[in-house]
């Protein structure tokens, strides 16, 4: 019976589309997503080919006995996929969750990185 | 003659205002929606209110606590770079809770978890419901 509660509570947890920033810097490229309530644990982020496709879960419980007077948020299933460029080096892609905020950082594979082309002269 | 059926021309359809209703501004003062999200629950002992911010440290938020109000300040910081997508709301947010039971102003605590914040601010002794034992003579 109890089992069986927690699956009606995961189904009915509505789909979150993140809000998400991308930024180039120098050093490659930023990906920010906000992702309040989602703990390390509950954070998966798939690399796949070219995709990456990050889930999340946040679900807050309201402890009994205590009355909700005023809802804004809930929880949710954070879910997004992003496809990576070419000029990415995929084996260097970090990702770190701070504050509710996942920091994905893609750097540029080095063929991508600007060079100078020196000139000889003949 | 010329017939422009274009909608940058005459009166906005109801397609143009739903399309203009899904565009929300990236600043936070220029949004209609209020931000940060609240959630306010209580139960006998305390009021709890939730604020989901991401991205916020505990010690970047200013929380002003009054006798009838609890004020929660901040400002969402703007990353430098070259941005392709921006979705992420900035900008100074200022949000006000009233609060209309008496409260113990010395116990109040706040903690920060994965974006989101928790205040909880516990209701002061004297305006607890309390059981009367009536005594039979």
């Amino acid at each position: 019976m109890n089992g069986k509660d927690v699956k009606t509570e995961e189904r009915n947890l509505p789909r979150i589309k993140p809000a998400t920033d991308v930024i180039e810097k120098e050093d490659g490229y930023y990906i920010y997503m906000d992702m309040p309530g989602v703990a390390k644990e509950d954070l998966v982020i798939d690399l796949n080919e070219d995709e990456i496709k990050v889930s999340g879960k946040a679900e807050y419980k309201t402890p009994p006995g205590r009355k909700i007077g005023h809802v804004e948020f809930g929880g949710g299933e954070y879910f997004r996929s992003f496809t990576v460029s070419h000029q990415v080096d995929k084996e260097r892609i970090k990702g770190s969750l701070v504050n509710g905020v996942l920091e994905l950082h893609l750097p540029k594979a080095e063929k991508a990185m600007p060079r100078k082309i020196e000139i000889q002269q003949g | 003659m010329v017939i422009d059926l274009s909608p940058f021309y005459g009166s906005p359809t109801p397609f143009d205002r739903l399309l203009e209703s899904l565009w929300t501004p990236l600043s936070i003062s220029q949004r209609g929606i209020s931000y940060p999200p609240l959630n306010i629950s209580e139960d006998d002992d305390a009021i709890c209110v939730q604020c989901e911010i991401p991205g916020m440290d505990i010690g970047d938020l200013e929380l002003t606590l009054t006798d009838s109000s609890l004020v929660i300040k901040g400002e969402r910081k703007i990353v430098k770079g070259k941005y392709y997508r921006q979705e992420r709301p900035t900008g100074s947010f200022q949000r006000m809770v009233n609060i209309r039971t008496a409260i113990d102003r010395d116990k109040v605590s706040a903690k920060m978890k994965d974006g989101v914040l928790e205040v909880t601010i516990p209701k002061s002794e004297e305006n607890k419901p309390k059981k009367i034992s009536i005594e039979a003579s």
